[in-house]
């Protein structure tokens, strides 16, 4: 690790530890992992650092070996991003992903980024076309993993009588978070690590 | 006098080891605060980071396998994990208070090595500090030291402080995960919400994700059609039909069971007069090789019980394979002890405390080379049937449940053993390791995930428990008998000479009783640890306690189903109050200017008087009646 320590500077990489959850090692991974990803004529410490001339597409984020695979990869580069378009993401998004997907991540901003990624249709609820959405990517793309509609409806109906405790037919994000807190599984399966 | 001249020695190795568990940074900064020259701290921070190096090593390996095979897998090897630092600590408790200062006296060693012994632990090992009779009984002085070392004191003050750290630890872990748990006993628990909701973001491989989604469809279906079917009652045939089975798979367990028992006490028994005859070293791992095979088969034929017995909610499946395991192993252990306690020690054989020491030494040999048997010939096997012979069964899977038993079936024989030979956690340490990277090898060469979900905490927590309950606590009163009712034998080991073990406490009360200094220790032990009265006390104390946070909880469970209402009929007003606003505006369309304002106003009034409302119960307690209403 010693030629990136004299990339990055030491001021940027403390600010980035006290506003991020991850340790040293880990934004010093991130970078490199960073630099990697964008064009050849940008590899380097100032143009990384630039959201403005350097934010890398979603298309290229996506051929990480950590994300290739999640059925919900579009949605998390959607979610972290802050471009215009949401289409790409600089290093300081890129900062962001990793420190929510980190170990030393606190449930509640855990479950807080989990309900936006589940949101697919960004109004703030997860009514019952997102959790339609929610489940198939759930139980992939083949044809014999697929829910019958029936089926569907009933494990939707089961899920709000679950969770929808105000029974207004969606779920909103205390209510996700109240699911989440009875779930110990779930803080140390949503993580992803570099 | 009792003097602990070894503090200072290994104060550094004290530092180091309880700087391992914590982050780099919380570790850089208790290393800034210590009053020490720049050189030393250096020193330890170069310990401390070669640590972090292969923990980094470590880890990586625990990613992978998560990546891969899921967390319930991954539960498995952090739980090795677990077991390993434990061992790590006693043996360096151990090692530091009674080993070192008897390998300062230690006799030579005349006897030949012979490599069988490795297997059997006897002949040239027995005269080593491996096992309880080469320790001596007498106070080691040093020439130019004027303070001395009282090896019996030593021994059982150390095995004590090993056992209370271990008491502590494991209820601190079981206080720890079942609060992770059980937080919540909310009426809606069927749990579909939460599957639905923790994907595991940890698993990167392709194939893996697939194989994940069709079991997860696979669960979603079983759950919806154990819903659909759950109004249904089964006809009373059907029902007194499986019934009888679960009786009858009952009855063959736990005949299978005693039977063992039976069979394992008779041989243990017989085992000591086939010693006497024969001498030769091999015969001696004749026990340990029939209880390794009972453990290996016994359980196999349990699992088979799954053909014919059908649940109706799976998890009870694993739930009743993991109890009938667990008595299996622990009616083992049991008459094992029963075995050593009452006929090896009362045989006047010559040391009976290192043969003790020797049999668990074996058995722990036996298990390993079974293990490794298991590893790399039963799942290799496994797989090359299922993948070219019978293609319907597959590749194998990991068998979580069987694996972890086996860690605490052997954790429990090393408790039990280290006051016999108080090396064996160094021992047991090498197995563990050696077990991980064996069991990580043919995981990722011969098995796939588990198909069923395995909730990997809530299984963590009953494994803890298990641990504690009948592991453990079964330990501790095998020691208890073994220190207060057992002679110890007359010509070896620390407590040669004494009628028992715990005579060597009283007779250092004694001699600190005519010691005017000490007369303080003397008043805690008769007053305190020797008094009825003050453990009644205490009991009666903690029963109040207990008493008062189970009411405080019943209390908190009424107030959760009031906020649960008043949540829904909040809701409920909502929706009431934006149908008259739509009604509202509705008519507004009409030309009507008088009735319309009046219900305008109506409507505004009311949404305010809501507002408030809700403010002002939101910062009280208990909730008030509903007038809102009455509009």
């Amino acid at each position: 690790m010693g030629s990136s320590t004299s990339q990055l500077s030491k001021e940027l990489l403390s600010e980035y530890q006290e506003l991020t959850f991850l340790t040293k090692q880990e934004i010093l991974l991130a970078h490199k992992t960073f630099i990697e990803l964008l064009p050849p004529e940008s590899q380097n410490v100032v143009d990384s650092l630039t959201a403005q001339v350097s934010r890398v597409p979603t298309e290229k984020v996506l051929t990480l070996p950590e994300l290739k695979a999640n059925p919900f990869k579009d949605r998390i580069c959607r979610v972290f991003s802050t471009a215009p378009e949401k289409d790409s993401l600089s290093f300081e998004d890129f900062l962001d992903l990793l420190s929510v997907f980190s170990d030393a991540a606190t449930p509640d901003i855990k479950s807080h980024y989990a309900f936006r990624i589940f949101d697919f249709d960004d109004d703030g609820t997860l009514n019952k076309e997102d959790l339609k959405q929610l489940v198939n990517r759930l139980t992939g793309t083949e044809e014999d993993t697929q829910l019958s509609p029936s089926e569907m409806n009933q494990l939707i109906q089961n899920i709000l009588e679950e969770s929808d405790i105000d029974r207004d037919g969606t779920i909103n994000l205390s209510e996700f978070q109240h699911v989440i807190s009875r779930s110990p599984d779930f803080t140390s399966s949503f993580k992803i690590v570099l | 006098p009792f003097h602990f001249f070894f503090c200072d020695f290994y104060a550094e190795e004290r530092l180091v080891v309880s700087l391992i568990n914590l982050t780099s940074r919380d570790a850089n900064k208790i290393i800034r605060e210590q009053p020490l020259t720049m050189q030393e701290k250096r020193k330890i921070k170069g310990t401390v980071s070669e640590f972090f190096q292969s923990m980094q090593v470590w880890q990586r390996t625990l990613k992978i396998i998560g990546g891969k095979f899921g967390t319930s897998v991954l539960s498995y090897f952090s739980f090795l994990t677990w077991l390993l630092k434990f061992n790590i600590l006693s043996f360096i408790v151990n090692f530091s208070f009674i080993t070192i200062p008897q390998l300062m006296e230690s006799k030579p060693n005349n006897l030949s090595f012979n490599s069988l012994e490795l297997l059997t632990g006897a002949g040239y090992f027995q005269q080593t500090v491996l096992y309880y009779g080469f320790y001596t009984n007498s106070t080691i002085m040093r020439k130019g030291i004027s303070s001395s070392y009282n090896m019996q004191l030593a021994y059982i003050f150390t095995i004590g402080l090993y056992l209370v750290i271990c008491f502590f630890c494991l209820l601190y872990s079981m206080a720890c995960s079942f609060r992770n748990n059980f937080i919540n006993p909310h009426i809606y628990s069927r749990g579909t919400a939460k599957v639905v909701f923790s994907w595991d973001f940890t698993i990167t491989n392709e194939k893996a994700v697939k194989l994940k989604q069709r079991n997860l469809t696979t669960e979603i279906k079983e759950t919806l059609s154990e819903i659909r079917h759950e109004n249904v009652i089964a006809p009373l045939k059907q029902r007194m039909n499986h019934l009888g089975i679960h009786l009858g798979a009952w009855i063959v367990s736990t005949g299978v069971a005693i039977a063992c028992c039976v069979a394992v006490y008779y041989l243990s028994f017989y085992n000591l007069k086939f010693l006497t005859d024969h001498k030769n070293q091999t015969a001696t791992l004749l026990l340990p090789f029939i209880v390794c095979c009972i453990n290996l088969f016994v359980p196999l034929f349990y699992s088979s019980f799954g053909l014919v017995e059908k649940f109706e909610i799976p998890r009870h499946q694993v739930f009743v394979i993991i109890t009938r395991n667990i008595f299996l192993k622990i009616s083992i252990i049991g008459i094992l002890c029963y075995y050593w306690l009452n006929a090896v020690a009362i045989s006047k054989k010559e040391c009976w405390e290192t043969l003790v020491g020797q049999d668990i030494y074996r058995l722990l040999m036996m298990n390993f080379v079974f293990t490794l048997f298991d590893s790399f010939c039963g799942e290799f096997l496994r797989r090359i049937i299922g993948t070219k012979l019978i293609k319907s069964l597959g590749v194998p899977e990991f068998d979580i449940a069987r694996n972890v038993l086996e860690l605490i079936y052997t954790q429990t024989l090393l408790w039990i053993g280290i006051f016999f030979s108080p090396l064996l956690p160094f021992i047991h340490m090498i197995t563990l390791f050696i077990m991980f990277h064996i069991k990580k090898i043919s995981l990722m060469m011969n098995c796939q995930p588990p198909s069923k979900a395995w909730r990997a905490s809530q299984m963590m927590t009953l494994f803890i428990f298990l641990l504690f309950f009948p592991s453990f606590t079964g330990v501790l009163c095998v020691l208890a008998i073994t220190v207060w009712r057992l002679k110890p034998s007359d010509n070896c080991g620390p407590f040669q000479g004494l009628p028992s073990i715990i005579h060597a406490i009283y007779g250092w009360i004694e001699i600190l009783s005519s010691k005017p200094g000490y007369l303080w220790v003397v008043w805690i032990y008769r007053n305190l640890i020797g008094s009825v009265h003050f453990f009644f006390i205490l009991t009666v104390i903690v029963l109040i306690i207990t008493y008062l946070y189970w009411q405080i909880i019943e209390g908190r469970k009424i107030m959760i189903k009031l906020l649960h209402e008043q949540i829904i009929n909040e809701g409920k007003d909502k929706v009431f109050l934006v149908e008259k606003l739509l009604k509202v505006q509705e008519a507004q369309k009409k030309p009507s200017p008088f009735s319309l304002s009046l219900e305008r106003r109506e409507v505004e009034v009311s949404l305010k008087i809501w507002w408030i409302d809700l403010e002002s119960e939101r910062s009280e307690f208990p909730p008030r009646p509903r007038h809102l209403l009455a509009l």
